[in-house]
């Protein structure tokens, strides 16, 4: 009868594994390994794989879709990306809306119990969701929507505030449950010392100076100063030293008095360098009632982490200006990872438990064989979730310059390379420049002027 | 065994209809609530609204008494963070305003097609110039009709509030005054459900 009993779970076992390996990709072959075939060859003008096409019909749709919106985005093809972003909300509301328990999450739930963390749907985090928003406005800003730029920039202003109400009930929920289950996450002290190391100096994450600075330019050149005030004053207490940011509110206070600087135009460089780098796994000791289980986990390392190195533009009149930090991407993914913590390491007890348990059972009824059967599906199945948006700039970086109107040569000068470009410079007009530094190549990009009222 | 035997074929029926997908037409000014998005129902709301407000302000109904004063619409401002097709909602406004008989409208957006079609019956030789279109008989619109659209949104893990203000504003294109504004706010809230699928 007991024999019985454990066949039918080990079946149930295998078929729960079975199941949730078609529902995500990433159960078995590590999402950076898959996110290396869309990676290589962009700078070059290499078509997106169809590994996205199918991946975005799959349970982690959104995580493809959004790396499909950002590929199709650097090859030039603005409707397919605006099309994949498109999809990528539609998941958004999805998520925000189905009912806080759900019976199909409850079943992948169980399924990531017994296998692990990649058999959850990948949901995305916020820092992701204001990204997508910021790229879509950049496709509508391509297309010369400024209506749908503008709703863009405003729907990623939304998330960053949402995401900011948020964050804080949710850390507490999560500890409160760990502090349940008698974890205490201290005692990983020397695990989070190389997670704190690669957040750095980024204090939440979600707070994103770079789209906070789009959308503030976008707004000063359509004469919107109250609303290009309040963004530059954001991307400013996130960097409270950065000194252009500084003349960027001096500038747009006076513009709110009236007072304008006549015979200028505003040429930005959005610079966006390298890739973020991906999560890499850890084995974590955790102890349960049986005794200690190294269970794998996912970090990030700051040795990943690659320098923020500027990009200088030289105008033809001497005028020149070197990139700065805006927005540090892995920061924002390391302090992610380290947000969820507490709930994965709840996660991680439970499973090492239920693993432990299924070894013991295994061994009791089948003998060596079995055991050696469940070990093996333990050790196969522990993988840490490495998934995570990584077509994402490791940083977001941004300069600006004010120059006669008229058409203007500028060299852009990067430590891999530089381009030389004639732009166009409207006076009280904004011309972007969207630089994206590839490991094989620069992308460079000039937006249509914007000018004139919304 | 019959009883089995019907129980499964009731299941059967059951989950084929269930399955089963089906087309059908519903009321056009039905209450719309799939969403928290603008929907049917604002438009229509917003439109009827404007258009009763406008109909009702005494200095409109004393100019409307003897003639018909010709409108042109500019444009209503989309200021939230959806994309929303406010054209439609001013479509639907200019609709009911010219099937009201008060008004006479001007379109803006069709001047370069007119102008081809017109330089066509001028220029082309193959008009009876008897009955071509005279160029420079239009008539000038005296008002504009133009305004905004905002929303504030707010939401958090169980709740999504959503408001929306439409504001339309007639302005008398001679001498810059604001003959009428209306305004209509409206208020969508979502509670998302603790159990579902």
């Amino acid at each position: 009868m007991i024999w019985l009993f454990t066949r039918n779970t080990l079946l149930c076992l295998l078929g729960a594994a079975l199941l949730s390996g078609c529902a995500t990709r990433s159960l078995f072959q590590p999402y950076p390994d898959q996110a290396r075939q869309w990676k290589s060859g962009l700078a070059a003008g290499a078509p997106p794989p169809s590994v996205l096409d199918k991946g975005a019909a799959g349970a982690d749709g959104v995580l493809y879709l959004q790396e499909l919106g950002r590929v199709t985005q650097l090859d030039g093809d603005t409707d397919s990306s605006l099309t994949a972003f498109r999809r990528a909300f539609d998941h958004y509301r999805e998520t925000d809306e189905a009912a806080r328990l759900r019976a199909t999450g409850l079943v992948t739930t169980a399924g990531a119990l017994m296998v692990n963390d990649n058999a959850r749907p990948y949901v995305a985090p916020d820092y992701e969701r204001i990204y997508a928003h910021a790229y879509q406005a950049l496709n509508y800003w391509r297309d010369n929507d400024v209506t749908g730029a503008a709703v863009e920039l405003r729907a990623a202003a939304e998330e960053q505030r949402v995401a900011a109400n948020r964050r804080q009930r949710e850390i507490a929920e999560a500890e409160r449950e760990a502090d349940q289950q008698s974890i205490d996450p201290g005692q990983f002290d020397g695990y989070f010392a190389g997670l704190n190391a690669a957040a750095g100096e980024v204090k939440a994450s979600f707070q994103n100076a770079w789209t906070f600075y789009l959308s503030a330019l976008f707004w000063e050149a359509h004469g919107e100063y109250n609303d290009a005030l309040v963004d530059y004053k954001k991307a400013l207490e996130i960097h409270p030293d950065a000194d252009w940011i500084k003349e960027d509110v001096a500038r747009v206070s006076r513009a709110l008095d009236g007072r304008y600087p006549r015979d200028r135009g505003l040429v930005a460089v959005l610079y966006e360098q390298g890739y973020v780098p991906p999560r890499r796994e850890v084995s974590l000791p955790i102890p349960t009632p049986h005794g200690i289980f190294a269970v794998a986990f996912p970090t990030y390392s700051a040795g990943d982490k690659p320098l923020p190195r500027p990009l200088t533009v030289r105008a033809e009149d001497g005028q020149q200006a070197a990139t700065g930090v805006l927005t540090d991407v892995g920061g924002l993914a390391a302090r992610h990872l380290r947000e969820q913590v507490p709930g994965m390491l709840v996660r991680q007890t439970l499973r090492a438990t239920g693993k432990y348990n299924l070894q013991k059972k295994a061994n009791d009824d089948f003998g060596p064989l079995g055991a050696f059967l469940t070990q093996l599906f333990n050790l196969v199945s522990e993988r840490a979730d490495l998934r995570g948006w990584l077509s994402l700039p490791a940083y977001g970086q941004a300069a600006r310059l004010m120059l006669p109107p008229g058409e203007h040569r500028l060299q852009l000068s990067t430590p891999g390379g530089g381009a030389s470009l004639t732009v166009p410079v409207v006076e009280r007009g904004l011309t972007v420049i969207h630089v994206v530094a590839l490991p094989d190549g620069l992308v460079t990009r000039v937006l249509p002027v914007q000018e004139g009222s919304l | 065994m019959v009883r089995v035997l019907s129980l499964a074929a009731l299941a059967m029926a059951l989950l084929l209809t269930g399955c089963a997908s089906k087309v059908d037409y519903g009321d056009a000014q039905a209450r719309e609530t799939v969403t928290t998005d603008f929907g049917s129902t604002d438009l229509q709301m917003i439109a009827a609204k404007m258009v009763d407000d406008m109909m009702v302000f005494p200095p409109i109904v004393d100019m409307t008494r003897e003639r018909r004063p010709v409108l042109f619409v500019d444009r209503v401002k989309n200021k939230t963070s959806e994309h929303i097709d406010t054209e439609s909602i001013t479509d639907t406004i200019q609709t009911k305003l010219i099937n009201s008989g008060k008004f006479r409208f001007v379109d803006m957006s069709v001047v370069n097609r007119v102008r081809e079609q017109l330089e066509y019956q001028q220029d082309s030789g193959m008009v009876d110039q008897a009955t071509a279109a005279q160029m420079g008989r239009q008539i000038g619109a005296e008002f504009m009709l133009y305004g905004n659209l905002s929303s504030i949104v707010k939401r958090d893990d169980s709740t999504k509030d959503v408001y929306y203000k439409f504001t339309l504003k007639l302005l008398n294109i001679q001498s810059g005054i604001i003959e009428w504004s209306g305004e209509k706010e409206i208020r969508k809230t979502r509670k998302r459900s603790l159990f579902g699928l």
